[in-house]
């Protein structure tokens, strides 16, 4: 197969575009498990919920209403489900929890088809957004390229946050050993609960800036689940290098093996995670030695 | 019996194992001694396999077993105890004893019977029970028996499996000076041809069953030898018993 | 470790006499849901061995019950192996395919566990959807049923194939019980309860887990290979992970490391199912409702709830009618 450089360039930021999804949904996902050693199974539904609150916004006052606000009527239903389950099953064994959480997916697949039926919903992309770009010799849709850049931009602000914040090096000394992070005097359970609905807010704004390219559907949350599960395992659970590698391996294997190995692609990012696992049993970047 | 040569082992730049040299003859009794830190349960992680050494070697019954798992050692009779009671908790007491008997009588993979009813099973639990005074609890689950009880079973079980060297991780751990004489005297009554290494805390318990005594300090051997030696040593008491000489 | 008590015979009883009133009195509707949940019962058996007795808590199953189904339509369609053999075949298939899962995922431990079961399940999903032979998208058809003819049995008729099914539910049961009471099953126990001392006493640990794992999926098998035969058609569907998440979902509801239990939640679900369907079309939110409810009340699932509720109570009935008949039995066991 002969391929040209744009062919790859091309390749390359499809494949940037998809890791940067997964990441907006996977730092949540892990940075709660890490601190919390909770694992929210429901996260994916949280993604589906801020492609409807996106849409019904947009469709009253436009793309960015639904774009600022979805985020924000997440983390309010994450508020919701912090005090009233999550709160409560925090000593409950992984298995309790992935019990309670599954429960929600359940729920919450039935609850969006009964406020927002069954149809599919569609977002137009932002009239600032539409068209394409020239980029590397490529014509790439504006869109795409405006999430990637949305992906680089959070990424570079958590990272921001983390290392150079008290509020991150809190996190990173919860991740590390929580006992020890309350005996330092952190109120664990605020933690807990502002970075419970940040990552709320960041599944929700996944689900917000991924409706235009995808149709909104019930199941789009069950969908998303496995690839976010994948990239933060293949990571390591609570890692949040793991979170980026993960998301960037799983994002150029499916796009590649896609496109070079069309017979092999599917099963090859499930062979790569039991390999992963075979290997280095807790994943990549494991959050702790 | 038992017999490491030069085992070094460090964590990043600590050092918690500095060329330990040991050897135990067949039915020897001995106590190894040392304050906190001093590398003892260390050690014994490396002997079973639990740890691997970063040098030197591990010899059980003249054979090199340092290369082995964790599960070959110990069917080749070597067994530990925990210094925290690590028990099958939901079962009875019987269960834990014959699950450990059913590994040694290789009942514990069959398919086609159930070990726990087998006789050679049945025996060697019955025969434990009474060697750790057991019996009274036999069919009370680990939930309901005492403190005290459980280390008595959480050695129970290590001797359910017949081993030849038995590596007790302070057995009295966490019971009251009655309890821990009347555990001496258990010890005192194994049989003669079991080859004992027990770490110990207290040094006048130690002088109750040990043959030989050694001393570890910062992971390194200060003293080997008996425990008449060991009892008028006087580095022995700046190391060990500095502590509480000096208050 | 596996204890039969009383209450659980009672439960064990009514359960097939319950399948057997339905069996003889149902309609061909009635018949269809009693196959399905007696199909269904078997996944989950398989599934609480490993779960509720080892600790190995599998996101494959589902997948595993579709191998099942696809080897015995594969081998019984496009090789024209007869069904008998091809039924062995499939369970043969679906037990090694086990065995290399167990043994693989052994060093896995809590949620890394289920998501090497997942990734695994999903391998055989995505390959299962993208190879020609297995008909892709499009599933499966023209599977037969086995023929039992010559013993005056025709399982092409609904009443005949639930009473069969009835009775290899019954047939997996006793093999359940026999796994689970073997040295294998017995050492398994310990490693849930204590995998690092099941190490230290000598016991070759990812052996014991993939052997169970092994024999689990071959009853996983068994009930793919009669799925098959149940719709006569398979689609990838299947293999699906949400599959895999029911009858975990099921294996808690009914009471985890119970065996009736799941059993009770096999029904239990099947039944619900129809019954909400039939009025609402968002039964998925009361199940989840449910789930949520009874993992929230810390309860061991249904059948938990009722063995710590009504469970001594039984218990001193049967021992006080069993002192009563025979004395000398009782004084022997005590």
């Amino acid at each position: 197969m002969a391929h040209d450089l744009g062919f790859w360039t091309l390749q390359a930021l499809n494949a940037l575009q998809l890791s940067m999804l997964l990441f907006l949904l996977s730092i949540g996902l892990t940075v709660i498990f890490g601190l919390m050693h909770f694992v929210n199974l429901a996260h994916g539904s949280l993604y589906a919920l801020g492609a409807y609150f996106a849409a019904s916004l947009a469709s009253v006052g436009g793309y960015w209403m639904g774009f600022f606000l979805a985020p924000v009527a997440v983390a309010g239903v994450g508020v919701l489900l912090y005090s009233g389950l999550i709160k409560r099953m925090r000593k409950s064994g992984p298995m309790a929890q992935v019990l309670v959480t599954f429960g929600l997916i359940f729920a919450m697949l039935d609850l969006t088809r009964i406020f927002w039926g069954d149809l599919a919903l569609a977002i137009e992309v932002p009239a600032l957004l539409e068209g394409r770009l020239a980029f590397l010799g490529v014509e790439y849709p504006t869109y795409r390229l405006f999430i990637v850049a949305l992906g680089l931009a959070i990424l570079g602000a958590l990272a921001f946050v983390l290392s150079r914040t008290q509020i991150g090096a809190m996190i990173r000394a919860g991740v590390d050993n929580d006992a020890m992070a309350a005996c330092l005097g952190i109120n664990v359970e605020r933690l807990f609960f502002t970075v419970f609905c940040v990552g709320c807010a960041l599944a929700g704004l996944a689900g917000a800036v991924a409706a235009p390219l995808l149709s909104v559907t019930p199941d789009m949350g069950l969908q998303i689940l496995i690839p976010t599960l994948i990239v933060i395992v293949i990571g390591g659970l609570g890692s949040l290098r793991g979170a980026i590698a993960g998301s960037l391996i799983y994002g150029f294997v499916q796009t590649f093996g896609a496109v070079l190995a069309p017979q092999l692609s599917s099963v090859l990012i499930y062979a790569l995670l039991a390999a992963v696992l075979v290997i280095k049993p807790v994943g990549l970047f494991p959050a702790k030695g | 019996m038992l017999e490491t040569r030069n085992l070094d082992k460090s964590f990043g730049a600590v050092h918690v194992t500095r060329k330990v040299s040991l050897k135990l003859e067949r039915g020897e009794r001995r106590v190894i001694l040392g304050p906190n830190g001093a590398g003892k349960t260390t050690l014994f992680n490396q002997l079973v396999g639990e740890l691997t050494p970063d040098s030197g070697s591990v010899h059980l019954a003249g054979e090199d077993v340092t290369a082995l798992p964790v599960a070959k050692r110990a069917r080749r009779g070597l067994s530990r105890s925990y210094q925290k009671n690590t028990l099958f908790d939901g079962l009875t007491v019987e269960e834990n004893l014959g699950l450990a008997a059913a590994v040694h009588t290789g009942h514990a993979t069959r398919l086609w019977s159930d070990s726990l009813a087998k006789p050679e099973v049945r025996e060697i639990v019955q025969e434990v029970a009474a060697q750790v005074n057991l019996m009274p609890y036999i069919h009370a689950r680990v939930s309901e028996i005492s403190y005290g009880v459980r280390r008595q079973l959480e050695v129970g079980v290590a001797l359910a499996t017949r081993p030849l060297v038995l590596l007790m991780d302070e057995p009295t751990s966490g019971v009251g000076p009655e309890m821990a004489k009347g555990f001496h005297d258990l010890l005192n009554n194994l049989p003669r041809d079991l080859t004992l290494l027990i770490i110990e805390h207290d040094m006048d318990l130690a002088f109750d069953v040990a043959d030989t005594i050694t001393v570890l300090n910062y992971g390194e051997v200060v003293f080997d030898g008996l425990p008449e030696e060991a009892r008028g040593s006087k580095l022995l008491k700046e190391i060990y018993l500095g502590s509480w000489e000096d208050a | 470790m596996f204890r039969q008590n009383a209450l659980r015979y009672t439960a064990l009883v009514a359960l097939a006499a319950g399948a057997l009133f339905q069996a003889f009195t149902a309609e061909y509707f009635g018949l269809e849901i009693l196959t399905e949940i007696l199909i269904l019962a078997m996944l989950v058996l398989a599934l609480d061995i490993v779960a509720g007795f080892g600790g190995m808590v599998s996101l494959c199953h589902g997948a595993l019950m579709g191998v099942g189904a696809y080897a015995y339509g594969v081998l019984s369609t496009k090789a024209g192996i007869a069904p008998p053999v091809a039924m062995a075949g499939a369970i043969a298939v679906t037990g090694a395919a086990a065995w290399v899962i167990g043994a693989v995922c052994s060093r896995s431990q809590g949620i890394y566990f289920i998501m090497a079961t997942l990734a695994f399940g999903q391998m055989a999903y995505s390959y299962v959807f993208e190879a020609p032979i297995f008909g892709g998208d499009d599933g499966l058809g023209g599977i037969s049923r086995l023929d039992l003819s010559f013993i005056g049995v025709d399982l092409n008729d609904s009443r005949s194939f639930a009473l069969f099914c009835l009775a290899v539910l019954g047939a997996v049961y006793g093999a359940a019980v026999l796994i689970l009471r073997s040295g294998l099953g017995r050492s398994l126990t310990g490693v849930m309860h204590n995998e690092q001392r099941m190490r230290a006493l000598g016991l070759t640990v990812w052996r014991v887990k993939a052997d169970v794992f092994g024999l689990s999926g071959m009853i996983a098998g068994l009930a793919g290979a009669l799925a098959a035969q149940h719709i006569l058609y398979i689609s990838p569907g299947l293999l699906g992970w949400t599959v895999s998440g029911e009858a975990l979902v099921i294996v808690i509801l009914g009471g985890l490391g119970t065996l009736v239990g799941p059993l009770v939640g096999a029904a239990a679900f099947v039944l619900l199912k129809h019954e909400l369907s039939a009025v609402t079309t968002y039964w998925h939110l009361v199940v989840g409702v449910i789930l949520i409810a009874v993992v929230m009340s810390r309860t061991n699932g249904i059948f938990g709830w009722i063995e710590t509720h009504w469970g001594v109570w039984i218990e001193r009935r049967v021992a006080d009618a069993t002192r009563k008949q025979q004395p000398e039995e009782v004084a022997r066991d005590a």
